[in-house]
C-alpha cells in the first residue's frame, strides 16, 4: 500500500465513521466543494457564502475543503448516481468533468448550456472548454514591467519585439526555473510554442512520442539558449514565482513572466508598487487556465445549486473574484463595471492557450535543466 | 562453594537477566522504529537501484549507478555538493572555535548576549531566513543601499550563485556548531591552561598544544555533523543557489517529483547517503574511543 492509498484509506475509514451524522444532516444545505487554496476557500467562506445566504435564507453553504483529495468524493458521486442515495455534493468550485473517463456520458455532470443560468450568457467565449463545466475565475501568465524603466507604449507586444527589448536592454529580464511555480515554466513553453508554428495544438496530453516531440521541445530550447546571455545574471532563474515578484519589487530588473492572479495580488497589499503594469503577447499569449465549477446531476438541492452557480457569476462576485483574489472574470470585462475594466484592460484574456501535463512536464523540465539552464554561467 | 553463596549467586544471576529483558524491552522501541521506517526503506531503495525488471523477473544490474556516473550533469551536481559541505565546514569550524573559546573562557555579561546571540539562528526557520538574505545580500538589498548611502559601489550579489546557499548554510548550522564545540571546550580545565601559561607558553601555543589535542574528537564530531546536515539540504540551496549545478536536494526532488524518475533519484540518494555514512563511521568510531578512554 503505497502512501497516497493509505491517505485515501484513512479518508474513506473517517467518512464510514462520520456518515451517519451526515446523512440526517440538513436536508436545505448546499455542499461546496473547494479544492483552491486557502485564498479560495476563504473567498467562499466570506464573500459567496453570505452573498447566497442573505439572498437565500433558507438554505445555508456548506464550504469543504478538498484539496488533493477530490477524486474520491467524485467517485462516490458517480456512485450514487442512478440510485435514491444523496451524494451530499452539490457542487465542485474546481474540476474536470472528463473526469473519471465516461462521467458525461452517464449524464454525472448538468449540462450549462441547458441549464438555464440568467448569466451564461455573459461568460467571455474564450474560457469555456467544455459545456459541462462553468468557468468562473481564472489566471494566466502575463508579463509584468516596471514603468518606469519601460514606456507602456514600447511594452513588447509579439515574441520577436519581447527577444529585441532583451538583447537591447541585458540583465534586465529573468523568469523561474519551469520545475515549480509555473510562471517561468510557461514562459519557457511560450518558447517551445514559438519555436513550433505558434500552433498549441502540436502539443496534446496524448501525443508525446519519446525522441520525435523531444525534438519539439529542442527547437524551443534553442530560442531560450539564445536569449540566455541577456536574462539578469546572466543565466541566474529565481527559484519561484514569488523570486521573481521580489526581484521585480527591489528594482533590479524592468521585467518578469509572472501569474496575474499573483501580480495582482502583490500590487493590492503594495508589496509590488502602483508602477508595475503588465502587458500580454499578442501573437500567441502565455498559457493559462480558467477553474471550471462541475455541479452533478443527482445533487441534493440541483436548483438552489444552479442559483448558487448563477451567483458566482453575477457582476458582484466576479467583481470580487478581481479585486479579492485577483483573478481573471469569466464573464466579459463589458458586463463589469467600467473603472474596474480600464484598469485591469491590459489582463483581459484575448486567448488563452492551454499546454498539456503528464510526460511533457518531465520532458521539458529535464531537457531545460540539461540543456538551457548550463548553458551560460555567471 | 558454601549453598548460601550459590544461591545468592543464582539470585544476582537472576536479576541480571530481568534488567537485561527490561533493558531489551526498553531499546525494543527505538530500533522497531528505525527498522521498520529507516533501515526497511533504504534497504528496498537500494535493492531497487541495483536490480532491473526484464521478462524473466528481476536481475542484479548496475545500470542506474552507470548512468549517474557517466552522467555529467548529475555529477557536477554532486561535485557542488562536496564543494559547498567542504566549504560550509571549514568555515563554520573557523568562525565557531573562536567564538567557543570566548565563551567557555570568559567571565563577563557580554558572554551571555554572545552566547544568545549566537544560538539565536537556532530559531529561525531557514524559509524566514531565505528570505532575509534576499533582502539584505541580494541584488539591491539592505547592504546595497547602506554602501550606496556612503558612495561605495554595490557588492557582486552571492543570490543565486553557489555563495548564497553557503552563507545561509554556515548562518543556519552556526549553533549546532558551536554547542558541540562548547560540549568539548569543558572538557580543557582551566588549570591545565594556567599551567602552560606559568611555564611561559603564548596564546597559540596553549591553542595548539593545550586546547585543539583535547578537542580534536569534538571537531571531527561537529565536521560530521554538518557534513551529514549540508548533503539533505533543501530550503537553502533551493532558495539561494542557481539553477544549475544543483545541490543534491533540489536535485533529488526535481529528480523524482519532475523528472518523474523514482529510480535514478532512488540512486542520488543512495550515492548521497553512502558519502555521509563515511561521515557517520567517522562519528561513531570517535564516539566508541571516548567511551574506551573514559571506561579504561
Amino acid at each position: 500500500m503505497n502512501r497516497r492509498q493509505l491517505i485515501r484509506c484513512t479518508f474513506a475509514a473517517a467518512a464510514l465513521v462520520a456518515a451517519p451524522s451526515v446523512a440526517f444532516a440538513d436536508v436545505n444545505r448546499i455542499d461546496v466543494y473547494i479544492t483552491g487554496d486557502s485564498n479560495i476557500i476563504n473567498f467562499w467562506n466570506n464573500i459567496i457564502k453570505p452573498a447566497y445566504e442573505s439572498a437565500h435564507p433558507e438554505y445555508t453553504l456548506n464550504v469543504v475543503s478538498a484539496r488533493n483529495a477530490i477524486a474520491p468524493i467524485v467517485e462516490r458521486t458517480l456512485a450514487a448516481l442512478g440510485t435514491e442515495v444523496d451524494p451530499q455534493v452539490d457542487i465542485f468550485d474546481e474540476n474536470d468533468p472528463n473526469l473519471p473517463a465516461g462521467a458525461i456520458e452517464k449524464g454525472l455532470w448538468v449540462d450549462f448550456t441547458e441549464a438555464g443560468l440568467q448569466n451564461y450568457d455573459k461568460i467571455n467565449p474564450v474560457t469555456i472548454e467544455t459545456n459541462y463545466g462553468l468557468p468562473y475565475r481564472g489566471t494566466q501568465v502575463v508579463l509584468a514591467y516596471d514603468t518606469t524603466k519601460l514606456a507602456p507604449e514600447n511594452a513588447p507586444k509579439t515574441w520577436a519585439e519581447l527577444v529585441a527589448w532583451m538583447k537591447e536592454n541585458p540583465g534586465q529580464f529573468t523568469h523561474n526555473r519551469p520545475d515549480t511555480g509555473g510562471s517561468g515554466g510557461n514562459f519557457v513553453r511560450r518558447a517551445i510554442h514559438e519555436a513550433n508554428g505558434r500552433d498549441p495544438s502540436l502539443f496534446r496530453i496524448d501525443n508525446y512520442v519519446q525522441g520525435e516531440s523531444d525534438e519539439l521541445l529542442a527547437k524551443g530550447f534553442e530560442l531560450l539558449k539564445e536569449i540566455a546571455p541577456y536574462t539578469y545574471g546572466p543565466g541566474s532563474y529565481t527559484a519561484d514565482n514569488m523570486q521573481s515578484i521580489q526581484m521585480l519589487a527591489q528594482g533590479v530588473i524592468t521585467m518578469a513572466p509572472v501569474w496575474s492572479d499573483m501580480a495582482l495580488d502583490a500590487v493590492n497589499k503594495g508589496v509590488l508598487p502602483e508602477t508595475i503594469a503588465f502587458t500580454q503577447l499578442t501573437d500567441l499569449a502565455f498559457a493559462g487556465g480558467f477553474a471550471d465549477m462541475t455541479v452533478p446531476t443527482n445533487a441534493g438541492n440541483l436548483e438552489a445549486t444552479l442559483k448558487l452557480a448563477d451567483l458566482v457569476l453575477s457582476e458582484e462576485i466576479q467583481t470580487k473574484v478581481v479585486t479579492e483574489i485577483g483573478a481573471f472574470p469569466a464573464i466579459g470585462w463589458e458586463h463589469l463595471p467600467e473603472e474596474l475594466a480600464s484598469k485591469y484592460s491590459n489582463l483581459q484574456p484575448a486567448s488563452i492557450p492551454t499546454f498539456p501535463g503528464g510526460p511533457w512536464v518531465s520532458a521539458i523540465s529535464d531537457g531545460w535543466f540539461r540543456n538551457v539552464a548550463p548553458h551560460v554561467n555567471r | 562453594m558454601s549453598t548460601v553463596e550459590a544461591a545468592t549467586a543464582a539470585v544476582k544471576r537472576r536479576h541480571v537477566d530481568g534488567r537485561g529483558l527490561i533493558g531489551l524491552l526498553l531499546v525494543a522501541a527505538p530500533v522497531t522504529l528505525i527498522g521498520a521506517l529507516i533501515l526497511w526503506p533504504v534497504s528496498v531503495s537500494v535493492f531497487d537501484t541495483l536490480t532491473v525488471r526484464g521478462p524473466d523477473g528481476r536481475h542484479f544490474s548496475l545500470e542506474s549507478y552507470r548512468f549517474f556516473f557517466s552522467d555529467g550533469f548529475s555529477l557536477r551536481n554532486l561535485w557542488l555538493t562536496i564543494q559547498v559541505a567542504a566549504i560550509c565546514t571549514v568555515l563554520l569550524l573557523v568562525i565557531s572555535l573562536p567564538i567557543a573559546l570566548y565563551l567557555r573562557f570568559s567571565e563577563t555579561r557580554l558572554a551571555g548576549y554572545i552566547q544568545a546571540l549566537a544560538l539565536f539562528p537556532l530559531f529561525v526557520p531557514s524559509i524566514l531566513l531565505a528570505y532575509a538574505l534576499i533582502r539584505t545580500l541580494g541584488p539591491n538589498g539592505t547592504v546595497d543601499i547602506l554602501l550606496t548611502a556612503v558612495g561605495l559601489p554595490k557588492i557582486p550579489s552571492p543570490y543565486l550563485t553557489p555563495w548564497g546557499p553557503i552563507i545561509g548554510l554556515v548562518w543556519d548550522n552556526l549553533p549546532l556548531t558551536l554547542l558541540i564545540i562548547l560540549a568539548g571546550l569543558s572538557n580543557v580545565s582551566r588549570a591545565s591552561i594556567d599551567a602552560a601559561r606559568d611555564v611561559g607558553a603564548g596564546s597559540f601555543a596553549v591553542l595548539w598544544y593545550i586546547v585543539l589535542p583535547r578537542i580534536r574528537g569534538t571537531l571531527l564530531v561537529a565536521a560530521s555533523f554538518i557534513i551529514l546536515g549540508l548533503f539533505s539540504a533543501f530550503t537553502l540551496p533551493y532558495l539561494l543557489g542557481p539553477a544549475v549545478p544543483e545541490m543534491m536536494g533540489p536535485f533529488m526532488r526535481r529528480t523524482i517529483i519532475e523528472v518523474d524518475d523514482p529510480l535514478q533519484a532512488r540512486t542520488q540518494a543512495v550515492v548521497t547517503f553512502m558519502i555521509c555514512a563515511l561521515f557517520a563511521m567517522f562519528y561513531v568510531r570517535s564516539v566508541a574511543r571516548t567511551r574506551r578512554e573514559q571506561s579504561s
